[in-house]
């Protein structure tokens, strides 16, 4: 049985000369316990894809049925409690609310169901104990690095038990310890039975996933199921990803496929394409912690 | 449950972030809530006054003005050029029964000056009887009386004799008036001040016998008031009807003078004084309002700056409600701070004017829980149009929006 059902889905931003198609007529099924990749080039329509799956957004076109239910044309209530109910987000950044400490953060989504405050915050304390975050209770966002706000946010994704775990781009501000952190992170949480979906321009991420779907202007282009450990086939081809290319590559001469092939199976190379210098500054925030 | 998201203490947490700007938007709120309740406060006490005054000083007293007089209410310093009333007049009502005492007010002009001239003082020629009609005793001395008035004595009010004299204590002194030389016989007690109210003529003036004045003006001096006391208050409404019945006759059907009942007395002088103490309540309500318009400024500026925050909150699941209970309560957390302060204030304000000046200001606690009332009110209207345009935001234009 689907979890996620999607059928003919489109998308269309703006309106007269300025209109996007984000998605075009987009089918696809997404079952309980997958692990699911979406790659494709920026632009192609990943992040749209996964807000409609995520009830943030709605469809222009199609229908959406969620275990079992047509949810495309909610009532913003509805689609509210459903989110709390059964939807964890964790977005590539500004996860968390600034004034608030990790450990609010992470209770917020029990607020809104209405648990009592000494229960949010005991729940809230056992799942970041879970992702390894429990000295860090009391620090502000601004006091964390890169990767631990992303472990605060999977927390906070986590707390209310939700059934589906939508992650765009989770790794996307992540040098490859955080990224590595983080994925293995989900990887645990999809172990447990929970159904994660995440996007990434990373090949090398895939190797977690279960399946990997490919986007491009807004169709889906390719869908392959991939074997836990292994890249995956496509990926591994490099078909999709495209990285942002550099004005220096650009004078090198340095073509875009030999900057992203993973070289064999060094695991340094798990980084995405990132200014040298930001990448060493979050490198050292990684090491000091651990 | 609404509630439960600990909305209140988040709204703190985001007043303390932004402390200067919390304080500068509750600034409207503070002033017209203080403002309302010191107004209102010192309108009350005066009012308390007055009534307390017309109740020793004019109790049983039917005060009869001519016409023109009764405007004069205002302040004393303006005296009405030409009265009404007469010598004939109080003569008249005189000879009225169920009267314990009636004096006649007859208004001088000229400077009195013993050691020092008294220009600002006011010359009242009235009868023995002054003392009786207004409740009063003297501080020193006697009052002139018919029997043993050698004609040219005086009685001072209190300031009166302190202006007139350089002695603590003037009795028998002298001072000369319209070409005479007059004695005092005595200096009245202090009459309690209250603004608008009839007393303060009273601590200023130089009170000489009738008698004497009547030569001086060769019989036509203008009569400014008269008092007329009642044997008991359960007569006032019958007498203060002969009066005017009486009047009417000698006046000749023309009605160009006023019968004042005491409570009369009170309602004519906290009448300017609610008119005056309405225009203030009307500027701090212009306050309150600018104090909301400030806060749904403020809130509107804070929904747009925190559409990323609304974005996350709506994406782990909070309802376009449980957003604007929250904006809500945010908002009006700033206008109830507010208008707690505002209550501060004025109760600060309260103890400033107890011991600055000689009002003593009433503050109920019906204003004061008025006044936290409407702060409420204010922080829910003016927060509701940001309030709801935070909740109707899609959850994706939310997150979008950085
Ligand atoms: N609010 C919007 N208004 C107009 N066009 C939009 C809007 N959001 C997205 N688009 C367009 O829709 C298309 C798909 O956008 P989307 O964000 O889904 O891409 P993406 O695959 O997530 O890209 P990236 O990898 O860079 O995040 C893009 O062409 C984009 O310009
Ligand atoms: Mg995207």
């Amino acid at each position: 049985m689907a979890l996620i059902n999607l059928e003919d889905v489109s998308k269309l931003y703006g309106f007269g000369d300025a209109t996007t198609l984000a998605l075009d007529e987009v089918s696809l099924s997404i079952n309980k316990g997958e692990f699911v990749a979406i790659m494709g080039p920026s632009g192609c329509g990943k992040s749209t894809l996964l807000n409609i799956m995520g009830l943030l957004d709605r469809p222009t076109h199609g229908s959406y049925k969620l275990s079992n239910r047509l949810v495309e044309r909610l009532s913003p209530s509805r689609a509210a409690k459903l989110r709390r109910d059964t939807i964890g987000f964790i977005f590539q950044s500004y996860n968390l609310l600034p004034r608030l400490t990790v450990l609010e953060n992470v209770a917020l989504p029990l607020a809104y169901k209405g648990y009592s405050l000494t229960r949010r915050l005991e729940l809230a304390s056992s799942m970041l104990e879970r992702v390894g975050m429990q000295n860090r209770e009391y620090f502000y966002p601004s006091q964390l690095s890169g990767g631990q706000i992303q472990c605060a946010a999977i927390a906070r994704a986590l707390v209310n038990d939700p059934t589906i775990i939508i992650a765009d781009e989770p790794t996307g501000n992540l040098d490859s310890n955080g990224s590595r952190l983080v994925m293995e992170l989900l990887s645990e949480i999809h172990k447990m039975g929970n159904t994660v979906i995440f996007v990434t321009h990373n090949p090398e991420l895939t190797r977690y996933a279960t399946r990997v779907v490919y986007m491009h202007d807004g169709l889906v282009v390719q869908d392959e199921t991939s074997d836990l450990g292994q890249v995956a086939k496509t990926a591994r081809r490099n078909l999709y990803s495209v990285p942002r290319k550099s004005v220096e590559d650009d004078l090198a001469g340095v073509s875009l496929l030999m900057k992203v092939m993973p070289e064999d199976d060094k695991k340094d190379e798990l980084a995405e394409e990132k200014p040298k210098s930001k990448r060493r500054k979050r490198g050292t925030t990684i090491r000091r912690r651990s | 449950m609404s509630f439960s998201p600990g909305h209140i203490k988040g709204a703190i947490v985001t007043m303390r972030a932004n402390r200067w700007r919390s304080l500068l938007t509750m600034f409207g709120i503070i002033v017209g809530v203080a403002s309302v309740i010191v107004i209102i406060g010192i309108s009350q006490g005066v009012k308390r006054d007055i009534t307390n005054q017309v109740n020793s000083y004019s109790k049983n007293v039917i005060t009869v003005s001519s016409r023109a007089a009764s405007v004069s209410s205002f302040g004393f310093s303006t005296v009405p050029a030409v009265s009404t009333l007469t010598n004939q007049d109080v003569k008249a009502l005189a000879h009225l029964k169920g009267i314990r005492a009636s004096v006649p007010l007859y208004l001088l002009s000229g400077v009195a000056t013993g050691d020092r001239s008294y220009p600002s003082g006011v010359v009242i020629a009235t009868n023995q009887n002054l003392p009786l009609v207004l409740n009063q005793s003297l501080a020193y001395g006697a009052f002139f009386n018919d029997q043993n008035s050698n004609g040219f004595s005086a009685v001072l009010g209190n300031n009166a004799a302190r202006a007139l004299f350089k002695g603590s204590i003037p009795l028998g002194y002298s001072f000369t008036w319209g070409g005479q030389q007059f004695v005092v016989d005595g200096v009245l007690n202090k009459f309690n001040v209250t603004p608008f109210s009839n007393n303060t003529i009273y601590n200023d003036a130089i009170f000489i016998p009738d008698i004497v004045a009547s030569q001086f003006n060769h019989g036509s001096s203008s009569v400014f008031q008269i008092l007329v006391k009642a044997k008991s208050s359960a007569q006032l409404p019958s007498l203060a009807k002969q009066i005017s019945l009486t009047l009417l006759r000698t006046h000749s059907g023309q009605h160009n003078f006023s019968v004042l009942l005491p409570s009369q007395i009170a309602s004519n002088s906290t009448g300017i004084l609610g008119l005056l103490t309405e225009l203030t309540i009307g500027i701090a309500v212009i306050s309150l309002f600018v104090g909301g318009v400030g806060i749904m400024n403020v809130m509107l500026v804070s929904v747009t700056e925190r559409m990323h925050e609304i974005g996350i909150r709506k994406a782990v699941g909070a309802s376009n409600r449980q957003i604007l209970m929250q904006f809500l309560i945010e908002s009006t957390t700033v206008s109830v701070a507010g208008g707690l302060i505002g209550i501060i204030l004025a109760l600060l304000v309260d103890v400033g004017l107890r011991d600055t000046t000689n009002l003593s200001p009433v503050i109920s606690w019906q204003v004061v829980l008025i006044s936290a009332l409407i702060s409420i009110m204010i922080g829910i209207v003016f927060g509701s149009v940001p309030a709801f345009r935070a909740s109707k935001k899609e959850p994706i234009d939310a997150l979008r929006n950085d």
